[in-house]
């Protein structure tokens, strides 16, 4: 795929997938709307909102910075443009930390009924995991009962909610060096609910009116979410689900089926989308969907519960985000079971236009034009099997003349959790720090992160990954980047090919993608996680290491929240979408400067897949020379493409 | 002629025209980059605020014909556009008399450091220039496009005021009982609350009884205006589909 950069947005293109676009054609033909069509009746947007320099934060205001200096410098309350950056960046990061931290909140929660055996519809399915991350936080295990133990743990993690604890239980995993200088720096986090109480304090009129304070505060904040709730949300899932380990799923519009009863899980939490799995098995629904004409029921996945059910379960993958309304265009679909976050609302309007049932099961995500069935875990198995009939009922109202399923569905390896991964090099991470040191692998990035209408869906996704890996760097993928990278056929074994020749004879050797499929998006902190085992087992501190995070078409405030955990983590990381901060050329400069003389890492912004890739490249070099290994100079460091004749090479 | 028309009762002082302008009138035309060039990018719409809260009034040169300004300029550096429809102003030529703003009936000219005919620094008068190169691309104005609630809008100057004639003529005889579905209804309430709906409503309704003569006229064969967006013409074809 050469495709000549055209300043991010594939001009004309939206997408660069054949499904996408077949069903993007199709909606318009339709005159059905999509999330193109709203970006369009949007543009331009705003930009005092683009910049961050409005600030809606109190009744004196809303206030407005002029960036061109003719206008207001200071808001009614007198804060600067620096000062309302930073708040509304704070805020953001709340909001993003807030909610990977309260679908931990509702694991864990469920985690405890379940061990207090309140109800019957979980289990735990990894108990050797369980017995380590009790060990691990101080709950004591010798000689007791797995639900004592279960119990107790769920107390412990409960306790990392408030602020009764010092620092959370996870912040122990870091390398000594790095919890020195979080603490050096006033931001370990110490407990998920308080750092974001606290943001939402500071940020009120008249608190912290000091942005170099505030953003400290936002590295706390965000840290609570990769080190507290999103870790919280990752280990419990995988005692209660169990710890994925590799398993070979498909993906695109073509895992639907034109003759099943076809249900897409849609949203984040795995609470309701394995009940829902199990339902799909019960003989009297089969037989039901049977009694209608359907050949039996088809479990299929959209964004990250997509990525939960394809991690430990390899379920099908449909899509990732921009990819929600275009599945109910198919028409095939019986029912979009929705849970919560990034479930857009307009997946109602489009279904409307279909047979297709959305169902919202959280109470704390309700959609107008839905059918509503509470989703209580203590029901679990009850209320799955009450959703999956509402679907199975829905396929005798499926119109089979107006069913298109565009392609054929490709294949995609998933399910590298860190223990998978340790798995795979033999119970330690020394194989992966040889061929690093060895300079066949040159380091890892994480290319995370969601997909964003304004520019072609999934394209810096897919050329930044294949643009690594070919420059022998290890890619962890997590969320719509690994649906992405799927669907480009960059994830099985045999795209080794893709890949350098020093990554292409390691992924050989262990029969391993060069593109590893971590998880959902809360599965960010497996990242964090192995990054932290690596400085580990060297003795240095995480900033030292050859290694990147990239999030090429974030849209989300969780997306915010995750690059500021990672770079607070030690992680350089780029974005290639602009975030809202720069109207405040101070903000600016510490975000993509002064911060790394702090934390040791920083973050940059950068459209062009070839050119962040050029950018990952130097800064891996540069942190390989750093310690003492082999690397290649600045000025060696070029992209060895100019693939197609004629086109001028990328800059 | 093809103008900005002004609807001040739709402003709800967002300043996006502001921001718009000021970024069409840079040399990157990117916000992030704009506010970091030098000379800063200007901007030549200037929203005031009203006498209460929640109004205000997005100013900007009306292009008059004569010009004042061009009129009382020392040094010829205001002229009019070749196709006549447009005031500009050559900034090499612009001693920063203010001679022009003086006599302004709008007071839309302001004066910013720039390179003019005093040296570098020296003050320039800056005002609309109707984003004549938008224009020449078959864009509207800049200010136009980033309004969302129509306070701003482009066309022929006689059609723009004709709908909003047009609107005013709705809701007055909406006030007075009149409905399209119901007919008079005899409830002087109702008739107001369709007063305030009717004045309330972009151009719909007025688009509808616009197209409907538009129409008549054709048959007649003469046409009022000229103008011929694909708005109307979209309008048109759903009118005909309905009936």
């Amino acid at each position: 795929m050469s495709t000549t950069y055209d300043g991010g947005r594939q001009l004309g293109r939206l997408t660069i997938h054949d499904d996408a676009q077949q069903m993007i054609d199709r909606a318009r033909e339709e005159g059905i709307e999509t999330v193109w069509d709203r970006l369009h009746a949007q543009e331009p947007q705003c930009g005092y909102c683009q910049l961050g320099l409005s600030c809606r934060n109190c009744a004196m205001g809303p206030c407005r910075v002029d960036p061109f200096g003719e206008g207001p410098q200071r808001g009614v309350c007198g804060a600067d443009a620096d000062v309302i950056v930073a708040r509304n960046l704070g805020r953001t990061i709340a909001a993003g930390a807030s909610s990977h931290s309260d679908h931990g909140r509702d694991i864990l929660e469920v985690f405890g009924e379940m061990a207090r055996g309140e109800t019957s519809s979980y289990r735990v399915t990894d108990e050797a995991k369980l017995r380590r991350i009790a060990d691990e936080v101080g709950v004591a295990t010798e000689g007791r009962d797995t639900k004592d133990v279960a119990i107790d743990l769920a107390d412990e993690l409960m306790a990392n909610y408030g602020s009764a604890k010092g620092s959370l239980s996870f912040v122990g995993r870091l390398p000594q060096l790095r919890r020195e200088k979080w603490a050096g720096l006033g931001i370990t986090p110490r407990g998920i609910d308080r750092e974001n109480v606290e943001m939402m304090h500071r940020t009120h009129m008249g608190v912290d009116n000091d942005y170099v304070n505030l953003l400290l505060h936002g590295l706390r904040t965000a840290l609570a979410d990769g080190w507290g709730g999103s870790m919280i949300a990752t280990e419990l899932s995988d005692i209660m689900f169990g710890t994925p380990s590799p398993v070979t799923s498909e993906v695109n519009l073509g895992v639907l089926s034109t003759d099943q009863v076809n249900i897409a899980m849609h949203g984040h939490n795995p609470l309701l989308s394995d009940v829902i799995l199990a339902a799909a098995q019960d003989p009297e629904l089969l037989e039901l969907a049977r009694s209608f004409g359907a050949t039996g029921i088809n479990i299929v996945g959209l964004c990250c519960t997509g990525n939960e059910l394809l991690m430990r379960k390899g379920v099908h993958m449909a899509g990732n985000h921009l990819m929600q309304e275009l599945v109910l265009v198919t028409g095939a679909l019986e029912a979009m079971v929705v849970d919560y976050q990034c479930i857009m609302p307009s997946v109602v309007d489009v279904a409307k236009c279909y047979h297709t049932q959305v169902i919202s099961t959280s109470d704390k995500a309700k959609f107008p034009g839905a059918t509503h069935v509470s989703f209580d875990p203590r029901r679990g198995a009850e209320i799955a099997r009450e959703i999956v009939r509402i679907a199975v009922e829905a396929y005798p109202n499926r119109n089979h003349d107006r069913v298109r399923i565009p392609v054929a569905p490709v294949k995609m390896m998933g399910g590298f959790s860190v223990e998978a991964i340790l798995g795979a090099l033999g119970g330690t991470p020394q194989p992966l720090i040889d061929a690093i040191v060895a300079g066949s692998i040159r380091g890892a990035v994480a290319v995370v992160g969601c997909n964003n209408p304004k520019l072609a869906q999934d394209f810096e996704h897919i050329e930044l990954t294949r643009k690594l890996i070919e420059n022998d760097i290890l890619v962890l993928v997590t969320g719509c980047a690994a649906v992405a990278n799927g669907k480009a056929g960059q994830m099985m074994p045999d795209s080794a090919d893709l890949a350098g020749p020093g990554l292409r004879a390691v992924c050989r050797s262990l029969g391993i993608p060069p593109v590893l499929h971590m998880g959902s998006c809360v599965d960010n902190s497996r990242i964090m996680q192995l990054a932290a085992a690596l400085a580990n087992a060297l003795g240095v501190d995480i900033d030292s290491l050859p290694l990147a995070g990239a999030a090429p078409e974030w849209y989300s405030e969780k997306a915010v929240a995750i690059g500021a955990y990672v770079v607070a983590s030690g992680i350089t990381t780029v974005l290639g979408v602009q975030p809202p901060i720069f109207g405040s050329a101070n903000v600016v400069s510490l975000l993509a400067g002064g911060l790394d003389d702090v934390v040791g890492a920083k973050f940059a912004v950068e459209p062009d897949p070839y050119k962040a890739a050029l950018l990952i490249r130097g800064h891996i070099e540069s942190k390989r020379q750093g310690l003492g290994l082999t690397f290649i100079a600045p000025a060696d460091i070029r992209d060895a493409e100019p693939a197609v004749a004629g086109a001028s090479s990328q800059g | 002629m093809q103008t900005v028309f002004i609807n001040p009762e739709r402003c709800i002082g967002c300043l996006q025209c502001e921001i718009a302008c000021a970024v069409e009138h840079s040399t990157s035309r990117d916000l992030a980059q704009a506010f970091h060039e030098r000379p800063l990018p200007r901007k030549r719409v200037h929203v005031e605020p009203g006498p209460v809260a929640t109004t205000s009034f997005p100013n900007k040169c009306r292009h008059c014909d004569p010009a004042p300004c061009q009129r009382v300029c020392p040094t010829g550096a205001i002229s009019r556009d070749a196709g006549g429809d447009l005031v500009l102003i050559d900034p090499a030529r612009c001693i920063g008399c203010a001679m022009c703003a003086v006599v302004c009936p709008f007071d839309v000219v302001t004066f910013h450091p720039l390179a003019g005919a005093l040296g570098p620094d020296s003050l320039v008068a800056v005002k609309c220039d109707g984003c004549k190169e938008r224009l020449d691309r078959g864009e509207v104005p800049a200010c136009v496009e980033s309004c969302k609630v129509d306070a701003l809008v482009f066309g022929d100057l006689n059609e723009l005021i004709a709908k909003g004639r047009l609107r005013e003529s709705n809701a007055v005889l909406s006030a007075a009982g009149f409905s399209a579905t119901a007919g008079p209804s005899g409830d002087p309430l109702a008739g107001w609350r369709a007063f305030g709906i009717a004045r309330a409503t972009v151009d719909d309704a007025a688009q509808d009884v616009w197209n409907r003569r538009r129409r008549e006229a054709a048959r007649v064969g003469a046409q009022p205006g000229n103008g011929n967006d694909s708005k109307e013409n979209n309008g048109a074809t759903r009118e005909e589909g309905a009936s």
